[in-house]
Parts: structure tokens; sequence; C-alpha cells
């Protein structure tokens, strides 16, 4: 399922740390091994991937997103 | 033969805890020193008491608290040496006592150095858990980024595991989560170093199913699953979850659970109503977090699927609100100690409660579950289901496992309350033949205990006042000696039953007290009672044991002399209360 999102990137707090996007409503994806030029906290992007239903993450802040494109906004 | 070497485990157990009993052997520590003074001398005669501390010993008397006043308890610094000069000075007519000002120490406070951070291990009561078990014998599997030997992971036995993402036996830490959550459940504790972990006995097993990214896929955590069953976990740790619902992983967890295997998963932290995967399957105990202060913590998922809550920490406003482990720098894979946050940490909580849980012996995953859910401490308005059954409770969990169960801990403390460890007994015991009746108190223990092997009874408090009572009797206070005071009082609290017809004229044992007529009376008397025939039980049971070791060891009878016809008489006596207690027990145990 592909799906394409805007939202800004976020480092949390689980672990040592987890990257995630969070939608201007307020939903949280984790990404799952995002690309170096995403690791970035702050970061207004528009990305486009996939839901990994198969992952599981010790993060567990949401659903977790493979993404496949982005642009920064 | 099983009979004898449970008999002979006991005794060696006892003998060791005996010998490591250290109420007796350690009288404590003080440095300060306690003066009573007496309430009838006056306020002036104190003071002068109190002055001549000051001029004569050199010493500065304070008044101990703000309370003291009223009771004139006054307070010295000092140590042995000045403890015995006042005692012999004459401050001694104007006291009611001198004595040591003991320091007491609640419970055993682990020496790790960092262990005043653990705010999570004080709020689920574990210090007093420690008292009963420490998880010995018992393997929790931790499926995770896997579990690197830090330091402070050292002295935690570790079993073989699995890397599931590299297909390896080495199942390392790439990423410092797993490792933290194993400090919890098992960081080396009173090693001197670092923080402590809960279950530290216990050992762990490292599964590696999430890459150093953190994420891994289920038909990995599925096979660790059937992984940990198949190589003799009795725990499962899984802080993780996320993804849909999946045949596979349901299959694993039942698997588990049908080879007695509990597991535990984290509820997840997206603070959202019902649990993640897999923490919402049925088989699953689903673990909520609480913050310092006891609240949910901002984070937890709460809803269908929690079955619990326990302290996951919150790193929000301060980073000492989370949970303190050792684990490692991913980046340079260097130790730290360091605070985290999740409900990754409050799984691997109950998970180490749930090994000390197993270490009592229960076995069925279901029945520490219950145990888990039954004790905690009870959050009464809670509509959201933001805690499951409660909070996490160590001390009552290890306490309602061993309901109903006799363990040497036990033992030591039935042998204290009823004086058996009491100095006096020590100090006086050789006027009394103190080892017939230390044989004959242990015996009739031991033998109730065989007893409930076969027969599972419970134990009471008036089976355990029998078996003395028709044993020993509370023979420590036989020789006490009051002055000017009739001694046959002691006398007869300090016989046995069959004592009980030569306690106060002396001479050897009757043969009406000292014979099988005492326990059927009693049994006749007190077999309607629901409680108190548990003593006719008893002392039928003491009886047998006192008899048994009577013709043995001093067959001195009023009549019968000291030959074949006492040793004979006591000895048929002996068997016939064995057979009434035998016959009582079993028809008790099968109309329960």
């Amino acid at each position: 399922m592909s799906l394409t999102l805007e939202g800004v990137i976020e480092r949390k707090g689980f672990g040592p740390g987890t990257w995630a996007l969070v939608s201007p409503t307020g939903e949280t994806y984790e990404l799952h091994q995002p690309p170096l030029e995403l690791q970035r906290a702050g970061l207004r992007v528009k990305v486009q991937g996939q839901i990994r239903e198969d992952i599981m993450s010790f993060a567990m802040i949401g659903p977790v997103l493979q993404i496949q494109q982005f642009e920064h906004l | 033969m099983k009979k004898l070497l449970l008999g002979l485990l006991f005794f060696v157990g006892l003998f060791w805890a005996l010998s490591n009993y250290s109420g007796l052997a350690t009288q404590g520590t003080y440095d300060s020193i306690l003066l009573d003074f007496r309430e009838d001398i006056g306020a002036a005669q104190i003071q002068n008491q109190v002055e001549k501390l000051v001029q004569q010993f050199k010493l500065a008397p304070r008044l101990n608290s703000i309370y003291s006043l009223d009771d004139h308890l006054f307070v010295v610094k000092g140590n042995q040496a000045v403890l015995k000069r006042l005692r012999q000075s004459d401050l001694r007519k104007y006291t009611e006592s001198i004595e040591p000002n003991y320091v007491y120490t609640a419970f055993k406070t682990p020496n790790d150095p960092d262990y005043d951070k653990q705010w999570n291990l004080r709020s689920i009561n574990v210090e007093s858990a420690w008292d009963e078990t420490r998880g010995s014998g018992i393997t929790v599997a931790v499926i995770d980024t896997g579990i690197t030997v830090v330091p402070d992971l050292k002295d935690t036995k570790l079993v073989p595991g699995y890397d599931f993402v590299n297909d390896r036996e080495d199942a390392k830490d790439d990423n410092g989560h797993g490792t933290h959550v194993a400090g919890t459940i098992a960081q080396s504790t009173n090693n001197g170093f670092g923080v402590a972990g809960i279950a530290y006995e216990a050992s762990l097993m490292p599964l590696k199913v999430l890459s150093s990214s953190g994420g891994g896929t289920v038909a990995d955590i599925a096979e660790a699953i059937r992984f940990a069953a198949d190589h003799e976990a009795a725990v499962i740790n899984l802080s993780l979850g996320g993804g849909g619902e999946s045949q596979v992983l349901r299959e694993a967890i039942d698997y588990a659970h049908s080879k007695g295997v509990l597991i535990v998963a984290a509820a997840g932290n997206a603070n959202q109503n019902s649990a993640a995967y897999p923490a919402r399957y049925p088989h699953v105990l689903g673990v909520a977090a609480l913050d310092a202060s006891g609240s949910k913590a901002p984070y937890s998922n709460f809803g269908a699927g929690v079955d619990i809550a326990a302290p996951g920490g919150s790193t929000d406003s301060n980073k000492t609100g989370g949970i303190l482990q050792n684990t490692l720098n991913p980046d340079t894979g260097e130790s730290i100690f360091e605070y985290y946050q999740g409900t990754s940490m409050a799984a691997p909580h109950v998970a180490g409660v749930a090994a000390l849980v197993k270490a009592t012996g229960i076995q069925n995953p279901d029945e520490v579950a219950a145990v888990l859910k039954q004790s905690v401490i009870p959050v009464p308005d809670d509509p959201l289901n933001h805690y499951g059954a409660g909070k996490l409770n160590a001390d009552g969990a290890v306490k309602l496992a061993l309901r109903g169960k006799i363990t040497f801990n036990d033992f030591f403390r039935w042998l204290r309350d009823n004086g058996y460890l009491n100095p006096r007994f020590w100090v006086d015991g050789g006027l009394v033949a103190l080892w017939p009746k230390l044989a004959m108190v242990l015996g009739s223990y031991l033998l109730a205990w065989f007893l409930r092997n076969f027969f599972p009874f419970t134990w009471s408090w008036p089976l355990s006042i029998g078996l003395v009572a028709g044993s020993s009797g509370l023979f420590f206070l036989k020789p006490m000696y009051l002055f000017d005071a009739p001694q046959w009082p002691f006398r007869l609290l300090g016989s046995s039953i069959p004592e009980m017809g030569s306690a106060i004229q002396g001479g050897g044992l009757h043969p009406v007290t000292a014979s099988v007529a005492i326990p059927l009376f009693l049994l006749l008397l007190l077999l309607g009672h629901r409680h108190w025939k548990w003593f006719a039980i008893g002392t039928s049971i003491g009886m047998a044991v006192c008899l048994a070791i009577s013709a043995i060891w001093m067959p001195q009878m009023l009549w019968l002399g000291q030959g074949a016809i006492a040793r004979g008489f006591l000895g048929l006596n002996a068997l016939l209360c064995l057979v009434l207690a035998r016959f009582v027990v079993r028809s008790e145990v099968r109309t329960v």
C-alpha cells in the first residue's frame, strides 16, 4: 500500500532514539531505516512510502513507514 | 527413596540456613548508647545525672527526639567500652536501662552505588521480594536487539541464544535497547558496581530479532518465540510491537504458552486506545507504563490488551524520570549508564517479577499471570483501563506465590516465633536435654511435612502449636528461674503434653499423658472445629515423634521403670499416635 504524506521529521526518545514523521494532524509514523538525508529533526518533508505490516519495532510509536521517495518542503 | 532424599535435602538446607542465620551471630551495629532514666526520680535528679555524664564521662547527652523529654530518653555517642563503663557506674541506679542504640536496616539494600537512582525498583517493592527469591534457576528470553555483556552484566548468567537478523549464534546487541531491557530483568546486583536488576540470579537468553535500527520481521520474532520455548525459557520478554495481526505470530505464542512459557509484551508507545500486537494477543501479558509519580506515562497505550502496569518512566521533563540501566552507546559500542523510557522498559519489570514468581515453584503460566494480577497495587478509578489489573507489586506477588507453601524461610520464622532461636534457648539449653528436644521438634515438623506431601493440607497456626505442644513444649522455659516465684508454672509451660503428668511432681513420664489417650481425646473433642482440629492433629504428630525419641533415648517412666517394658510402651504408643494422625489427615483431605 503506497501512500503520500507530508509532515515534520522528529527524533522520538525511545531506546537510543527513533526517527518519526509527524503529520500536521498529529499522526506519528515510525521511519523504517530512513535515508541519511532525512535523519534531521525539524525537517519539513513530503514523502512517498509504504506501511510495513510485517515489521515490529521497540519504538511502537505508530505505523512503520518505509520511504521510497521524498522531497524537502 | 525420593522422600528420603527430600528429607536429607531438608536437613542439609536447614543446617546451611542455620549457619547463615544472622539473627544471633551478629548483634547489630551501634555507635551510640540509649539511657532511659527512671520516671520516679524527678526532673532535678535527672538533670544531676545528665550533668554527671558531661563532667565525669565527657559525653554530650542529647534527647533522642522532641518526644524524648517525657520519656527521659537520652542518647550519647559511644562504643562497647563506653557502654560497659556506664553500666558499671552508679548511673545504673537512676536508669531503667542503658543499652546499645542499634542501627536497624529494614531490608537488604543492594550495594550497587547507583541503586538510589532506581526509583522504579523501590516502587515495585522488590527489596522484600528478594528476601524470598532472586530468580535462581529461571531463564528469561529477551527477544529484542540482542544482549551485549556490558560490565554490569558480568556476573549475570547467560544461556546460548540466537541472532535471527544475521543468522548466527552470537546474539550481541548493536543498538542498546536489548541490553537495557536485559539489565532491568537481571543486571548484576550486589556487585558494588552500577545499578541493580530484578531477578538477578536468573539466566538471560539473548534472541536478536530487531536490527540496529530497531525494527524486525514478524517471521523472525515468531521463530525466536519458538526457539525460546524449545530451549527451556520460562519467561519471554517482548519489548516490541506494531504491525498487523499475524497468524504465524499467534501460533508461535500459543505454542510457547502450551509449553508453560509466560509471555510478557509492551503495550506500545503511541498513547492510543488499545495495545499494539503482540501485547494484544491472548496468552500475552500486556504491560502499560507508569511514570515516577505512579501515573500513566504520557506515551503509554491503554485500553484493550493492557493487563498490568509497571514503571516505564518518562524522560520528557527530566532525564532522571526514566529507567536507568547499563547499556551500550550505539555509535561507539562503549558501555554507558542511560535513562530510557517506554513500555519497553515496563515489560521487563513484569518479566523479572514473573521470573521471581516462577522461582517459587509455580510452573503454569496462567497461574503466574494470575499471581501477578492479583497481587497488584490496585488503581480504584480507571475507566479507560490505563493500568489493567493495577500496578506491579513484586513483594505481594512473591508472598502470594508462597502462600500455603513451606519454605526454609518460613521454617525459620516459625522457629523464631516459637522461641527456638531465643538466646536463652542456647544459654540455658544445657539444663534440659537439648538434643532430644531439638530432635523432637524437628522430627515432628519433618513428619508433618512428609504427611503433607501425601495429603496436601494447609499449614496453619493450630497445627504448629499442636506440633510444639505434642513434641517438646516450650522447653526453653523450663530452666527459667525467677527468685521467690514458684517454679512449677515454668515447668508446666516448658513441658510437652507427654511430660505433663510428671511436670509438677517430677519423676519419669506418666503412662497416661505419655500415651495415645491424649491425642485421641483431643481429636474426639476438637474434630468438629474447623481450625482447632489441626491442633489435635499436630499434637498427635508431635507426640508420635516425642514418644518415639523417648523410647530410644530416655525411656524413664513412672511405675514402668526404664527397661524393655517402658520402651515397648512408648514405642507402641508412638506408632498408635502416628496411625491416628495419618488416618485423620487422610480423611480430612478427602472431605475437603
